[in-house]
């Protein structure tokens, strides 16, 4: 008896505490309005509430506010979905501190005493890895009680142990989660990731990436379709192929960057006449073959239609085209013609990006994610970047893109909403800027003030944008089938030894896709 | 090892109940089964599943039986696990044999040095082996070419690892240079235990020392050449770090191993029921070996 | 291989003879053959540990002026900075954690039921054998996964446990093989002695037979300390926590994150080389001596 006494004294007093909080807010929320604002043609609501507020994620607020003045005054708009307001629309703009005050309501609504997050990611680099540690401490400092408890892994070694983890009750709350077949898809089909469609509208992500990006992390809730559905992952750098060059060296070879293929190809042939390595390459790993291939293969077959169907396994399409055919000969031409560097195929992916930044080769065809390492080399101001062009000057052409991999969150989380919040905290500007620092492309345009002109960094947000203004995101071969990564990497192997023809090699693929969808029928 | 001992007896004192064996083998026996027994049994039980290791798993029958005999690079690794036994158990049991027959020959200083040095090899963590070597077979900066074009052998300089004929032999090499100290540090014990008399009696007949090794060092050795036999097939059919560490079962699938396949398949495509599936396969192969390796040395010491 | 320690008071069943080409230590010059193809094999067998230790030495660009040559300073800096930036220290002492309760415990329990299988008759002694065998031959990379969820049902997923109690399970799995080999092959002379004078199984494994199996033992040691020590796939699926993580897996992810700094990469390397190797060389003697008697007689 004396127990349940005490417990109810501890009850009524958490009670009282708690419920003192809410208040004074109650007591603002039918404060006048600080200003009105009717809605322009190029508005929305974190433009407003930076603009208005200093704070674009203050919009909320403006949100609450503008509901509740709506009660009162028909004039007001009613807002429904924060990611629709409409053009004419009246909203309420409320006092700073009342909007403080919203905000902090919030906050307290989240799980925020002495909770910890744990976030897996795979930022292992020491550049990236103090990104991330910069982002964590001001998370904690905005969430007091929270603690972030970072778990840093290798790409392999995540790919590994992470879906084990996330179907464990005491794995983390967060994870970034490769996209695809065998990773991402695999898990929503076990039902262990969180549908984040909600958090999508309530943040707003739609303007932090792209639709074809937003697409790859995508998958209808039972697992059964990819690249459309509800989101599962929210990815911060952009992630492209393309190729890094060494501007001296094209200067004083008189090589201008080139606007088509054959431009680029008689690049290719200058150096090689010139005695320079005109691509550097390291096959060792077998993936970055992929990249190289997939490059050519859409400059061959620029159908962005088709590219699609075939990676999200649609329409029934082959991989037995002309053009994939084309592009495989292109690439065994360029192996007999000794564009790429001797003995590659013995040389790892790690061993040969430390010659390109210090000054070895006129090109190094691969993806930006690298664009950092390169920055350290003795030659860094010297390289610059462009895309694999198209045939035809100015004409369409898929450029292998996308993002690093995905933020997730474990579907048996307790801690649902903060996790959401920290990885809109990954997406904010304040992160886009930090990764801009840190020498990666971020996936959400930024204010190009930042980037100092004709630097590796302009040309690669430039590469960026105009990959985003035309939609022509293409795709990593590997994400086709679970088995298309290993059977792409050994028969590009195969057909880079010239053991097998461009045929041969089409056919290799095409069975294991064939294979694919026939198993996914079933 | 399977077959009984013969110097096998009772080591009860009158009154002691065979069940006294239990007590000696139980402690260790529980752990092995809780964490090495039981996961076997989940591992065959698995094998008739189709299951992600995450997701519910579903009872598919033989299916992934019937899967795994028409799976080419299942076959391609078989082979090539074959070819790793030359590696991992001929040549360093010939080389083991090679230098205990040296070491022995006479009391020599300084061979504790030799014996400390040539095992090193086992004992370096595979990670670090494979970041080593990797970095020596480096065709355009790795000592080992360097060396070659120094002595005017550019033709010889090759991209091992990348090369397609090369490639397993190259690991291979890696895996002799691993094994072959455990070889010789076996054997130089065995020897040890060979009666003097022995070579003597040879040395009285006028036996060089060929003839010694032959008639007199081989047959003593044979118990530490079949346990190093043994060790080494197990060794080479259970092959994995080294591959993952160097080459990763390319160029194509020209180093491709069962054991990485079953690691593909569990880790990186979530096929964990046919993962269990090799997994068993290939324990039956090696159960085979082994067994077949033993009745031939069994029949070796009878004669 | 000094003679002398070996006449201990028990006749070894394993050690008494040998002492054939055990005369005195001289050098003469028709060995130089020896010494010289001894010599090649063993620079073969060192020559990618020296490069590595030379190589921790070295800054990024002094290496990349050759790899044979030495160091211009020997640069301890780089140890000190894979010691600290790469948490070695804190990994280091999870090793130690798991590889000391793993070498003693298993030790024991395979010297028990090793004697048992050597020494004793007992019902489905074979089969049971036969089934403690299977731990050395079948495939780890299949085992892990349900051994993954087996721990995180009993709740000891992401803890030493969960390296420690596996890893004795599959040394015992050898142990006893190399256990039962030796104390098969012990001369029944021996033991029957130990039992005329009334000792009971127990008294005879401790004070009879334990003192002539200690080389097999020390050489048992001595593998399961390498095995456990360079152990990565378990710790790399059982533990996700930072602290807990063992050295080799300290060492695979440092490597990730430093690919262009060869030289500390080196270091982290022959940190984690060198334990496993002061380990043989401390037992080297017995090590060498035991192996003949954990070699399986038939």
């Amino acid at each position: 008896m004396k127990k349940l006494k005490q417990l109810t004294i501890v009850l009524l007093l958490l009670a009282v505490t708690f419920g003192l909080i809410p208040a004074p807010i109650m007591a603002q929320e039918g404060a006048a309005c600080d200003a009105d604002v009717i809605v322009q043609g190029d508005d929305w609501l974190s433009k407003i509430a930076d603009k208005f507020l200093g704070d674009p994620l203050a919009f909320p607020a403006i949100v609450e506010a503008t509901n509740a003045a709506a009660a009162a005054d028909e004039s007001y708009a009613q807002i429904d979905n924060p990611d629709i307001i409409e053009i004419g629309w009246k909203l309420c703009i409320p006092a700073a501190e009342a909007a403080q005050a919203t905000l902090g309501e919030n906050a307290v609504a989240a799980p925020t005493d002495g909770t910890v997050l744990t976030v897996w990611d795979i930022w292992t680099r020491g550049v990236d890895g103090q990104t991330i540690e910069t982002l964590d401490r001001e998370f904690e400092a905005a969430h007091p009680g929270v603690t972030i408890n970072r778990v840093v892994k290798s790409f392999d070694d995540m790919k590994a142990t992470a879906q084990l983890a996330l179907s464990s009750d005491d794995g983390p709350d967060v994870a970034q989660i490769n996209q695809g077949l065998s990773d991402m898809v695999a898990l929503v089909q076990a039902g262990l990731l969180t549908d984040l469609t909600p958090y999508w509208q309530k943040y707003n992500w739609s303007e932090r990436l792209a639709a074809p990006l937003a697409a790859r992390n995508s998958v209808v809730g039972d697992g059964s379709a990819y690249g459309q559905g509800n989101i599962y992952g929210m990815a911060p750098t952009a992630e492209f192929i393309g190729v890094f060059y060494n501007k001296e060296k094209f200067a004083s070879a008189g090589v201008e960057v080139p606007t088509t293929f054959a431009e680029f190809e008689a690049a290719l042939e200058t150096f090689k006449a010139a005695g320079e390595t005109p691509i550097m390459y390291g096959n060792l790993d077998g993936w970055p073959a992929i990249h190289t291939y997939g490059e050519l293969q859409n400059v061959y077959n620029p159908d962005q239609t088709y590219l699609d169907n075939f990676i999200y396994g649609r329409g029934d399409v082959s991989f037995d085209q002309p053009g994939n055919v084309e592009a495989a000969a292109k690439l065994q031409e360029w192996v007999e013609k000794g564009y790429f560097t001797q003995d590659f195929n013995g040389i790892g992916y790690d061993d040969i990006w430390p010659l390109f930044s210090n000054g070895e080769g006129a090109m190094y065809i691969t993806g930006t994610w690298i664009s950092a390492n390169l920055l350290e080399g003795s030659s860094a101001d010297q390289i610059g970047f462009f895309l694999v062009p198209p045939l035809e000057a100015g004409a369409a052409k898929p450029i292998v893109a996308g993002t690093s991999t995905a933020y997730t969150i474990r579907k048996s989380s307790p801690n649902q909403d903060l996790a959401a919040e920290y990885i809109d905290w990954m997406m904010s500007d304040r992160a886009m800027e930090l990764w801009l620092e840190a020498g990666l492309v971020p996936v959400a345009p930024v204010e190009s003030a930042s980037i100092e002109p004709d630097t590796l960094m302009a040309d690669m947000t430039q590469a960026w944008d105009q990959i985003l203004a035309t939609n022509s995101m293409g795709h990593y071969l590997d994400w086709a089938t679970p088995t298309f990564y290993d059977t792409i990497t050994a028969s590009l192997q195969e057909l880079q030894a010239l053991r097998i023809t461009p045929e041969e090699f089409v056919q290799q693929l095409q069975q294991d896709y064939a294979a694919y969808l026939a198993e996914k029928q079933q | 090892m399977l077959n009984t001992p013969k110097a096998r007896s009772r080591g009860y004192k009158p009154g002691e109940r065979p069940w006294t064996a239990c007590l000696y083998i139980l402690p260790g026996f529980i752990i092995y089964a809780v964490f090495v027994l039981w996961p076997i049994l989940d591992t065959l039980r698995y094998s008739f599943y189709e299951w992600s290791g995450f997701s519910s798993p579903s009872f598919i029958g033989l299916d992934n039986y019937i899967k795994l005999y028409s799976d080419e690079i299942f076959r391609k690794a078989l082979v090539n696990n074959l070819w790793f036994i030359v590696f991992y158990t001929v040549f360093p049991i010939v080389i083991g044999l090679f230098l205990t027959a040296l070491m022995t020959r006479r009391r020599l200083p300084g061979m504790t040095l030799f014996r400390t040095g040539l095992f090193m090899p086992y004992v370096m963590a595979m990670v670090v082996v494979g970041v080593v070597w990797r970095w020596i077979y480096n065709p355009a900066t790795g000592p080992l070419n360097q060396a070659l074009r120094a002595v005017g052998l550019d033709a010889l300089a090759r991209p091992w690892l990348g090369d397609f004929d090369l490639a397993l032999p190259a690991v291979g090499v890696v895996g002799t240079w691993v094994q072959f100290g455990f070889c010789m540090v076996l054997f130089i014990a065995g020897v040890q235990r060979i009666d003097e008399m022995l070579y003597d009696a040879a040395k009285l007949d006028g036996a060089n020392e060929w003839r010694q090794f032959w008639h007199i060092t081989l047959p003593g050795l044979r118990n530490e050449i079949s346990v190093a036999m043994v060790t080494t097939l197990i060794a080479a059919l259970r092959i994995f770090d080294l591959v993952f560490v160097t080459t990763r079962g390319g160029p194509g699938n020209e180093t491709m191993v069962v054991a990485l396949h079953i690691y593909r398949n569990a880790f990186a495509i979530n096929r964990v029921g046919y993962a269990a599936a090799i997994a068993v396969v290939l324990t039956i192969v090696i159960v085979i070996i082994s067994v077949g390796v033993l009745a031939l040395r069994q029949k070796w010491v009878e004669d | 291989m000094g003679q002398t320690e070996l006449t201990n008071s028990t006749p070894g069943p394993t050690l008494s003879t040998g002492s054939r080409r055990l005369g005195r230590l001289s050098f003469k010059a028709r060995d130089l053959p020896v010494y010289l193809i001894l010599l090649v094999f063993l620079l073969i067998a060192i020559f990618p540990f020296i490069i590595m230790v030379f190589t921790a030495f070295k800054t990024s660009s002094e290496l990349a002026r050759g790899a044979f040559s030495l160091p211009e300073v020997w640069r301890w800096s780089n140890f000190a900075d894979a010691w600290t930036q790469a948490r070695f220290d804190r990994f280091f002492f999870s090793s130690v954690i798991v590889a000391i309760p793993v070498v003693l415990v298993s030790t024991a329990l395979s010297v028990m039921s090793g004697y048992a299988f050597g020494r004793m008759t007992f019902p489905f002694s074979r089969a049971l054998f036969f089934i403690l065998l299977l731990g050395i031959m079948v495939p780890l990379e299949a085992l892990i996964i349900p051994l993954y969820h087996n721990l995180r049902w009993i709740g000891l997923l992401d803890t030493y446990w969960a390296l420690i109690l596996p890893q004795i399970g599959m040394s015992v799995s050898f142990g006893t093989f190399w256990m039962r080999g030796f104390f098969a092959e012990v001369p029944q002379d021996l033991v029957d002695a130990a039992t005329v004078d009334g000792c009971n199984s127990w008294d005879t494994l401790w004070r009879v037979l334990l003192p002539t199996a200690m080389p097999a033992i020390t050489s048992m040691m001595v593998l399961f300390f390498v095995w456990t020590w360079n152990d990565f796939l378990l710790a790399l699926v059982l533990i996700s926590t930072e602290s807990l993580r063992t050295l080799p897996l300290g060492l695979a992810f440092f490597q990730g994150q430093h690919t262009t700094n060869v030289p500390l990469v080196a270091a982290g390397a022959t940190i984690v080389a060198i334990p496993a190797i002061m380990m043989y060389v401390a037992f080297q003697r017995q090590f060498i001596r035991g192996i003949t008697g954990g070699s399986i007689e038939g």
